[in-house]
């Protein structure tokens, strides 16, 4: 099977602390993984080092085919990553916001995309608006429109109903199930269980760095031990797993 | 526990806390080296001049009476302010965190007011503290009497300020319009009074007609602040200041009773006019923090004019994608600060003005003045360009994720980053020196005549690429030390090893652009000394051209070698996830 990312003993150390410890995991297109854990899990610097923005400490990660820490640039063109906390250069307008990302990726037709996704996400008429001239969910929305202009094939999200209105989160949620339809593979952090439930085709739950589960909801549910195991919840999953009452064990 | 030993706590357990992760910092050889030559630094600037004793008597007594005249003209301006500037609401500013731990405390409101009021206390002492560091050792021989006396003055200060806003914010609640027209009416009756009373003492003395002899300056000074007009208006401030520029115990002793009076009377003031504070404390404090989260998160703080200036040029989807990192940084330039060119715009259109004005004299003069300048100002940006021009990895580094997470190798996010910057910066020059050219030497002088041209012509080649090379310097310091440059605007990094790292990178740029040089100067000489005996002057350029090409080569290799650099970098070490 061609995976979209492929991820192999992926380690990632800050001097003496092992925020992410031998994670291996793939992720098939049109596929959605929700990553879950507690906080401090490791989740952040997971997806960071996925998205080529933290250099791992070890392991190997394969986007597309590309490996990041060989062809960089080609992975990082098939993949968009969307952190909790959008960034964005303040002096560039909405519209130069997406003016620079398709040149950045060679979107030829990005003006149709450009004005389809604003249209998605509720964000016409700001196309001369600056960065500090939005709500914290626009920025969000901006931060989605760009990351979704040139198509990527892996989408990384960190948090991504961060800051929007519950409409805002229906569309949202519609949007990233689109993208997985159409083919894209989605990597989905969040505290939110029932999103993760709802989204998510598998779950990869973390804690200290570790991977304490892999599998589908069900997979994981009647791995599990115990009196309750068939009919658990995420959330009473969730809290065996991270608190070490399940007897999940990592997988290989 | 009690709402004020909960106070103390707070302020004894901060401090220690901060004095411990400072401590633990200097764990680290970086944090140590820089705390060493911070401390060096502060001794060889404040502390080695701290020679009270016997200093006073080499201060020539003109600079006392400036000193001492500045004290009182600055108790004077600060009244003043207080009554005349800002809004009408409370001076009391709270922090957020204040504002979110103490508001909601089962505290009185009279309890935060003295919790502030105590803060205000303390930061006069601070005050008081760098005063005496700076201007204590020119009209004082006891610095412990000079911070005493200049602690009074600054608190009672404060405490005047407070109470002018309580009473302004009461004023303007209670009488809206009126109040306001009241107040200003009164401050234009006291200005009026104080315009009189210097009129007065500049018609009793007038301005000496020499200024050739000695202390002629120092005397009709003190004679127009001891007319009798002006006397009464430096009267109170003369008063407020007198403890701290007594010059001994007795004297401190018989001025500070008076001084003292005065506060208590403020505080008593300060009491009596209380109002309401709470709602203008949270609402400066919202705007504080959300002010300094978008400084911090690398955006514009409110009140900072960003213009809509159209993109430089249209930034089509095919291309090298880099080229859109430029573009991006062409249009920060652009909307960011069109201060620069509407200074030189403005420079300009004065030339021309002057130039216009109808005497060809004028002409000849401005042509005379604007060649040298617009050289001279052409290879002064060669050393101050690259610091202020810096819509660059300085300005982008705090968008670390961003960068990183664009399909760019390392060298072209670098050599992109550093295109605008320069390419701002060499146009400025080329500019500069094509007017400094063409308006001539301003000289009849034949040497200079000789050369003019070639040297012009080799400036224009070497200029740009010495500020090429400055700007590669500033941004490899940031890329390969980014725990000890401050990317960002905030310079989130404080403490005297921070100052000490601020120096000492510096000083290592500084060796770094001069070690640069080096081999582009090697270059120039041996392209322009054989070609000297056939081409003279005209040697120059060739050079120039020769030096230049150095120089770029280095950067460019350079930029090669910090792409490597920028694709590893790894700021987690200091921030953590």
């Amino acid at each position: 099977m061609d995976f979209v990312l492929r991820v192999a003993g992926l380690e990632k150390r800050y001097g003496a602390v092992n925020a992410v410890q031998g994670l291996t995991f793939a992720v098939a297109p049109g596929e959605v993984l929700g990553l879950v854990g507690p906080n401090g899990a490791g989740k952040t610097s997971t997806l960071r080092c996925l998205a080529g923005i933290l250099p791992p400490t070890s392991g190997r990660v394969v986007v597309a085919g590309y490996d990041l820490a060989k062809d960089a640039v080609d992975a990082k063109r098939e993949l968009a990553f969307l952190p909790d906390e959008p960034r964005f250069f303040d002096y560039l307008t909405v519209w130069e916001h997406l003016n620079f990302t398709a040149r950045l990726y060679g979107v030829e037709d990005w003006e149709e995309r450009g004005k389809a996704l604003l249209e998605e996400m509720e964000l016409t008429g700001k196309e001369k608006a600056l960065p500090g001239e939005l709500s914290r969910g626009m920025k969000q929305k901006l931060s989605i429109a760009c990351g979704f202009l040139h198509s990527p094939k892996l989408i990384l999200l960190d948090e991504p109903l961060t800051g929007l209105d519950p409409i805002g989160i229906r569309r949202m949620k519609a949007s990233l199930r689109r993208r997985a339809e159409e083919g894209a593979a989605l990597v989905l952090s969040s505290h939110l269980l029932p999103l993760v439930e709802e989204l998510c085709h598998r779950l990869l739950v973390i804690a200290g760095g570790r991977a304490m589960a892999l599998g589908s909801l069900e997979a994981i549910r009647s791995r599990l031990s115990g009196p309750e195991g068939e009919s658990a919840s995420l959330e009473d999953l969730f809290v065996r797993i991270t608190s070490g009452a399940g007897t999940e064990k990592p997988p290989p | 526990m009690s709402f004020s030993s909960a106070v103390v706590f707070l302020w004894l357990a901060s401090s220690r806390n901060r004095l411990r992760l400072q401590l633990q910092r200097l764990r680290r050889p970086r944090y140590l080296v820089g705390a060493l030559v911070g401390l060096g630094y502060i001794y060889s600037i404040f502390l080695r001049r701290l020679e009270f004793g016997g200093a006073l008597s080499n201060v020539p007594p003109g600079v006392r009476l400036f000193a001492e005249l500045s004290l009182v003209f600055s108790a004077l301006v600060t009244v003043f302010s207080a009554w005349a500037l800002g809004p009408d609401r409370p001076s009391l500013t709270f922090t957020e965190s204040e504002v979110v731990q103490l508001f909601p405390a089962p505290v009185t409101r009279t309890s935060l007011l003295h919790y502030k009021l105590a803060r205000g206390v303390l930061g006069a002492a601070m005050g008081a503290l760098f005063a005496s560091l700076f201007v204590g050792r020119l009209v004082s021989h006891a610095p412990g009497l000079f911070f005493l006396g200049a602690f009074l003055s600054l608190g009672t200060l404060y405490l005047h300020a407070t109470a002018a806003s309580f009473m302004r914010t009461r004023w303007a609640e209670t009488w809206g319009t009126r109040g306001l027209v009241a107040r200003w009416l009164a401050l234009g009756c006291v200005l009026a009074a104080v315009g009189l009373a210097a009129y007065a003492a500049l018609d009793a003395h007038p301005f000496p007609r020499t200024l050739s002899v000695p202390g002629v300056l120092r005397n009709w000074v003190q004679a127009v602040v001891a007319s009798p007009g002006l006397s009464a208006v430096l009267w109170p401030a003369r008063l407020l200041v007198a403890p701290a520029l007594a010059q001994d115990s007795s004297a401190f002793l018989s001025v500070v009773p008076p001084v003292l009076g005065l506060a208590l009377a403020h505080y008593v003031w300060v009491r009596l006019a209380e109002v309401p504070f709470e709602e203008s404390a949270v609402t400066q404090a919202e705007t504080r923090t959300r002010e300094r989260a978008q400084r911090a998160s690398g955006g514009v703080a409110k009140g900072r004019a960003v213009s809509s200036r159209k993109a430089p040029f249209r930034l089509s989807a095919r291309g090298r994608p880099e080229v859109a990192l430029i573009w991006k940084n062409l249009i920060t330039r652009r909307r960011m600060a069109g201060g620069v060119a509407s200074v030189l715009a403005s420079l300009l259109l004065g030339c021309a003005i002057v130039a216009m004005m109808g005497e060809s004299r004028f002409f000849t003069d401005t042509r005379r003045v604007l060649g040298p300048l617009g050289v001279s100002l052409a290879a002064m940006m060669a050393v101050v360009g690259p610091s202020v021009f810096r819509m660059d990895l300085r300005m982008d580094l705090p968008k670390l994720d961003l960068l990183r997470a664009l399909p760019l190798a390392g060298w072209q996010v670098v050599g992109a980053e550093l295109a605008a910057s320069a390419l701002m910066v060499g146009l400025l020059q080329l500019g500069l020196l094509t007017v400094g050219l063409l308006s001539g030497p301003g000289a009849e002088d034949p040497w200079l005549m000789t050369w003019w041209w070639p040297g012009g012509v080799a400036l224009a080649l070497l200029l740009p690429s010495m500020s090429l090379a400055g700007l590669f310097v500033q941004n490899a310091a940031v890329v390969l030390f980014p725990a000890w440059v401050p990317a960002d605007r905030t310079g989130s990094a404080r403490g005297i090893e921070a100052l000490g790292q601020r120096l000492l990178t510096l000083m290592g740029s500084l060796v770094v652009s001069l070690v640069g040089l080096l081999p582009a100067a090697l270059a120039g000489a041996v392209v322009g000394f054989p070609l000297w005996s056939s081409l003279d002057v005209w040697a120059l350029p060739l050079g120039a051209a020769a030096a230049s090409a150095v120089l770029a080569g280095e950067v460019v290799l350079g930029v090669l070698l910090l792409g490597r650099a920028f694709e590893h970098l790894d700021v987690s070490e200091d921030r953590p996830e």
